[in-house]
């Protein structure tokens, strides 16, 4: 009786719960079998133990990604948001249609592929022909290759990245802005506050849980970088990374080890090594929420 | 009043229109300089043209009509239009049938369900992608579209989406059609489906953009020329061992960008708020 | 048998029973209006009958059929929610048409049910409009309208006019009274508006925490309530209620003293051994106010007591007085009784006064009748 009342909702439900069963929940558990495996996808998995863990955290390429990693995180993050913070209070100050037009053209670069906007760029960037570096030739500057100088190679991908990031970022906060009552500003108003104390002590305080989520989001999005360097360095399976493996970064290294060398045991455990951080990051960030009381 | 406003204009609005417009400008200029790479004639210095505006529009149109003709582009294009518009239904259909009954009954493991294909929100692609792949490639789904396509069918985003939408459907409602005698498919179809109508062409979009500009997945599930989408096309021209111009590289570039844009010029809208409300709300 | 028997019904959510061996029998043809407080069950006792609540323990049946495992669109009710429940996206015509259509039924029979259900509800100009067009009485008329193609044995409204404004609500009742008359199908109808549920009942069923505390004609239940809750809840303004104690009873009647902390009187109402505390009930119309040094009437109950708020509705008005022991007392009185403050007296008809024993329930004499 009870089965045949919820039939209709398992059957309506089951196109979806099989899929996600299958694409989603299966590969993660396999992912871990594989990950105590040596597997080059053809001869069956060998047991290894923790060889596959072991030989990624002593490789040269996992310390590099890392490092970049961490210094990539570290400005684009901050950088990203406060841009994007910025262009929100700025297309917040404005009404009607020049608000939208230019929330819109800030928004644009948001809508082109990913794969572009780091293709558009690698040609910016492209040495003595490239944009950039015409301009820099308008002061007198020498050219500079930007995607090929280990100096500057790192900055690159963080442009194209505040470039993307910024105007998505910033949509989510005007959003968040929008929620603001008017009557908390008018309140602050009456109690004599100007612009810049409103925006300290009630923009920035009420649009706590929004910031949250965009910083959350953007780190949880920023460890798992792929398409950008990849394509910015002109990457292959068999070559990536760019010169130095200034560019190289853990999801590229993940995705050589499995497809340019063949080891599907140690990409899969490239993968776990790799969520592992992104879930200590993230529970730290949800436990400074709740230090900080955010809702 | 008046007075004193002109007095004040000047000075901070002077330089908040002049920021806004700059940073337009940074924003829009590498789309207005791809475009004007096309249409401008190739081999040109760029000395004596710096492509700042577009200077030759059949320049332009032979391009695009070589780039067509000449490579697999056209091909590319195809397989990324289908890509894109196989995984918009399946994900729309499969999603809003799910949502239909997490949001509006009560059923066991409803909430057990739910809450875990949510917390598959917080988990990185890092971690799946390769088991994926060696699934799909065991099922032999390599270079097909289905390998493209069904792994990215149960969308969680997606489905936390239209349940969100769907749990403003009044219970009312649907016990009116129940009464009326209206199945439980019928409900589904004639009531809910019409009710949550944006939020399914917000979602529709949104898949849109995000099945064109997916790379990594096309990438190592595609392996052969045939199977090649755009965003694929588009890396392989712009690699440093392509053999392709300037000219050509970038025709492409223009071609991949001219669907989500126009998207986004006709539903700017929609898009918007729906990242926004994937932001606020979630 | 009755047209639709509700016997030994009881509903529990998990622990948390909502009805409690509910017994009801309602006639082919009346309008019958459960009537409670919120939280009482009514609602539930009404989606339970129209099946889209499932029955926890005994049956419900329509026409001697039982109908508890019946699928609520194959139970031959139709039920109009008090959000109307209207489709936002489809026009009048659609919604009224809705089940109709789901059902598949020839385009002529939906077209001329629809006529005939829009021309009893004045509805014929409103067809292609959303429901986002019409006013609160028209999306009304469109959910009944829905419920009138269904033609269905039971009628269902839930709370239906507690979005409208009062006077919407005064009109709108009449034009219920006007369909039921017109069509004399079974009316049942939930509200917790005891003025709703005299103006409309037949047959008035009084439920409180789960429980059906009477049945009855709107009149019996006002003069002849069965237990202190029924006596309280219906009628407006309240009945008063007097802390009392029964003194002695005999054949003569029950003696009770202590009325409202001073005054004694003879109940003529036969309960040998009846003592101890109960509560004497009396309708504000059952007082007369005695103004001046009008000379209390022979034999009977007079209260005494400080008025503190006098209501001047009009055409009559009401005085709030505390007695001695601190009860509030509300009195009828007319216009020209003009009252300010100070000492206020009324007398009592004591042949109207009700009296309820410690546990609520009503005192009756062996007839059960108040005569």
């Amino acid at each position: 009786m009870s089965l045949r009342r919820y039939l209709p909702h398992y059957v309506m439900i089951a196109p979806f719960m099989i899929l996600f069963a299958v694409f989603f929940l299966y590969p993660i558990v396999s992912g871990l079998y594989y990950s105590f495996h040596a597997w080059n996808g053809v001869k069956p998995p060998e047991y290894v133990g923790l060889a596959n863990y072991q030989k990624i955290l002593l490789s040269r390429e996992f310390s590099t990604a890392m490092r970049n990693l961490l210094t990539y995180v570290a400005i684009t993050v901050p950088l990203g948001i406060l841009v994007a913070l910025g262009l929100a209070l700025l297309v917040d100050s404005f009404t009607g249609r020049w608000a939208n037009f230019f929330r819109n053209a800030y928004f644009m670069p948001v809508v082109l592929p990913a794969f572009l906007a780091a293709t558009i760029w690698r040609w910016i960037y492209a040495p003595n022909f490239g944009l950039l570096n015409m301009m820099l030739g308008w002061f007198g500057a020498p050219s500079v290759n930007f995607l090929n100088d280990t100096g500057t190679m790192l900055y690159a991908l963080i442009a194209v990245d505040v470039w993307v990031s910024a105007g998505f970022n910033m949509v989510i906060i005007l959003a968040g802005l929008k929620n603001i009552p008017v009557e908390l500003y008018e309140a602050a108003r009456l109690d004599g506050a100007n612009k810049w104390q409103q925006i300290v002590h009630i923009t920035i305080p009420m649009l706590g849980p929004v910031l949250f989520f965009v910083v959350t989001y953007g780190l949880i999005s920023a460890m798992q970088v792929f398409d950008k360097p990849w394509l910015l360095t002109g990457s292959s399976f068999t070559s990536y990374g760019g010169r130095r493996n200034a560019l190289l970064f853990p999801v590229m290294d993940m995705m050589g080890r499995a497809f340019g060398s063949v080891r599907f045991g140690e990409a899969a455990a490239y993968g776990f090594l790799l969520t592992v951080a992104i879930v200590v990051l993230t529970a730290v960030m949800f436990g400074l929420r709740r230090w900080r009381g955010w809702a | 009043m008046t007075s004193q406003s002109l007095r004040r204009i000047p000075v901070w609005s002077l330089a908040k229109w002049g920021l806004a417009l700059m940073i337009a400008a940074i924003a829009l200029f590498p789309i207005w300089w791809m475009i004007n790479v096309v249409f401008a004639l190739p081999g040109e210095p760029v000395s004596i043209n710096p492509r700042l505006w577009p200077t030759s529009i059949p320049a332009g149109i032979e391009k695009i009509h070589l780039i067509f003709t000449e490579t697999d582009y056209l091909r590319a294009y195809g397989i990324s239009l289908l890509y894109a518009a196989f995984t918009i239904a399946g994900v729309l259909l499969i999603g809003s049938l799910a949502a239909f009954e997490f949001a509006l009954f009560e059923f066991p493991g409803r909430s057990l369900l739910f809450g875990i294909v949510m917390l598959s929100l917080m988990v990185p692609t890092a971690v799946t992608i390769i088991p994926t792949y060696l699934l799909t490639s065991q099922l032999g789904w390599l270079n097909t579209m289905r390998g493209l396509v069904v792994p990215g069918l149960a969308s969680a985003f997606g489905l936390f989406m239209l349940v969100q939408f769907m749990r403003a459907i009044p219970k009312d409602m649907i016990e009116a059609a129940r009464l009326d005698g209206a199945s439980h498919i019928q409900i589904y179809r004639h009531v809910a489906l019409p009710l949550c109508r944006n939020a399914l062409v917000t979602l529709a979009i949104l898949t849109f953009m995000q099945t064109w500009g997916n790379y990594m997945w096309p990438l190592i599930i595609g392996t052969k020329p045939e199977m090649y989408t755009v965003g694929q096309v588009v890396g392989l021209f712009n690699s440093p061992l392509s053999h392709q111009t300037v000219d050509m590289v970038m025709t492409a570039n223009l071609l991949a960008a001219i669907p989500p844009l126009l998207f986004f010029l006709i539903f700017q809208r929609k898009i918007v708020e729906g990242i926004a409300m994937s932001g606020t709300k979630g | 048998m009755a047209f639709l028997d509700i016997s030994s019904v009881s509903k529990a959510f998990g622990t948390l029973s909502v009805l409690d061996d509910v017994n009801l029998s309602i006639d082919r043809g009346e309008f019958v209006v459960f009537v409670g407080p919120s939280g009482c069950g009514k609602s539930t006792l009404l989606r339970m009958i129209s099946g889209l609540e499932t029955v926890s323990s005994g049956t419900i049946s329509i026409e001697g059929e039982i109908v508890n495992e019946v699928e609520p669109a194959l139970r031959g009710t139709a039920m109009v929610f008090q959000s109307y429940a209207l489709y936002p996206h489809m026009t009048t015509f659609q919604n009224v048409s809705f089940g109709l259509r789901m059902a598949h039924r020839p385009r002529e029979v939906i077209a001329k049910k629809v006529q005939q259900a829009a021309a009893i509800l004045r509805l014929d100009k409103l067809l292609e409009r959303k429901p986002a067009q019409l006013s609160g009485g028209q999306k009304q008329r469109v959910a009944i309208g829905r419920a009138i193609v269904r033609e269905p044995r039971v009628f269902l409204f839930d709370e239906p006019l507690s979005n409208l404004d009062a006077e919407l609500r005064v009109q709108m009742r009449a034009e219920l009274m006007d369909l039921h008359k017109r069509l004399g199908t079974t009316m049942i109808y939930v509200t917790h508006d005891q003025v709703e549920a005299m103006t409309l009942a037949d047959k008035m069923v009084v439920m409180n925490g789960g429980r059906v505390q009477q049945v009855g004609k709107p009149l019996e239940i006002y003069d002849d309530p069965d237990n202190r809750f029924v006596a309280g809840f219906v009628g407006s303004p309240k009945m008063n209620f007097l802390p009392a104690y029964a003194i002695d009873a005999s054949s003569e009647g029950v003696r009770i003293g202590g009325i409202g902390g001073q005054a004694e009187t003879v109940l003529p109402l036969f309960v040998p051994g009846l003592t101890g505390k109960v509560e004497f009930g009396l309708r504000p119309e059952h007082l007369s106010p005695l103004l001046g040094d009008a000379p209390q009437p022979e034999g009977g109950l007079l209260l005494e007591g400080k008025v503190k708020l006098v209501e001047e509705l009009g055409a009559e008005s009401f005085v709030h007085m505390d007695l001695v022991d601190g009860t509030r007392v509300t009195v009828r009185a007319g216009r020209d009784a003009a009252v300010t403050g100070g000492t206020f007296r009324a007398s009592v008809d004591v042949r109207r006064a009700l009296l309820f024993a410690r546990d609520g329930q009503r005192v009756r004499g062996p007839s059960g009748s108040r005569k």
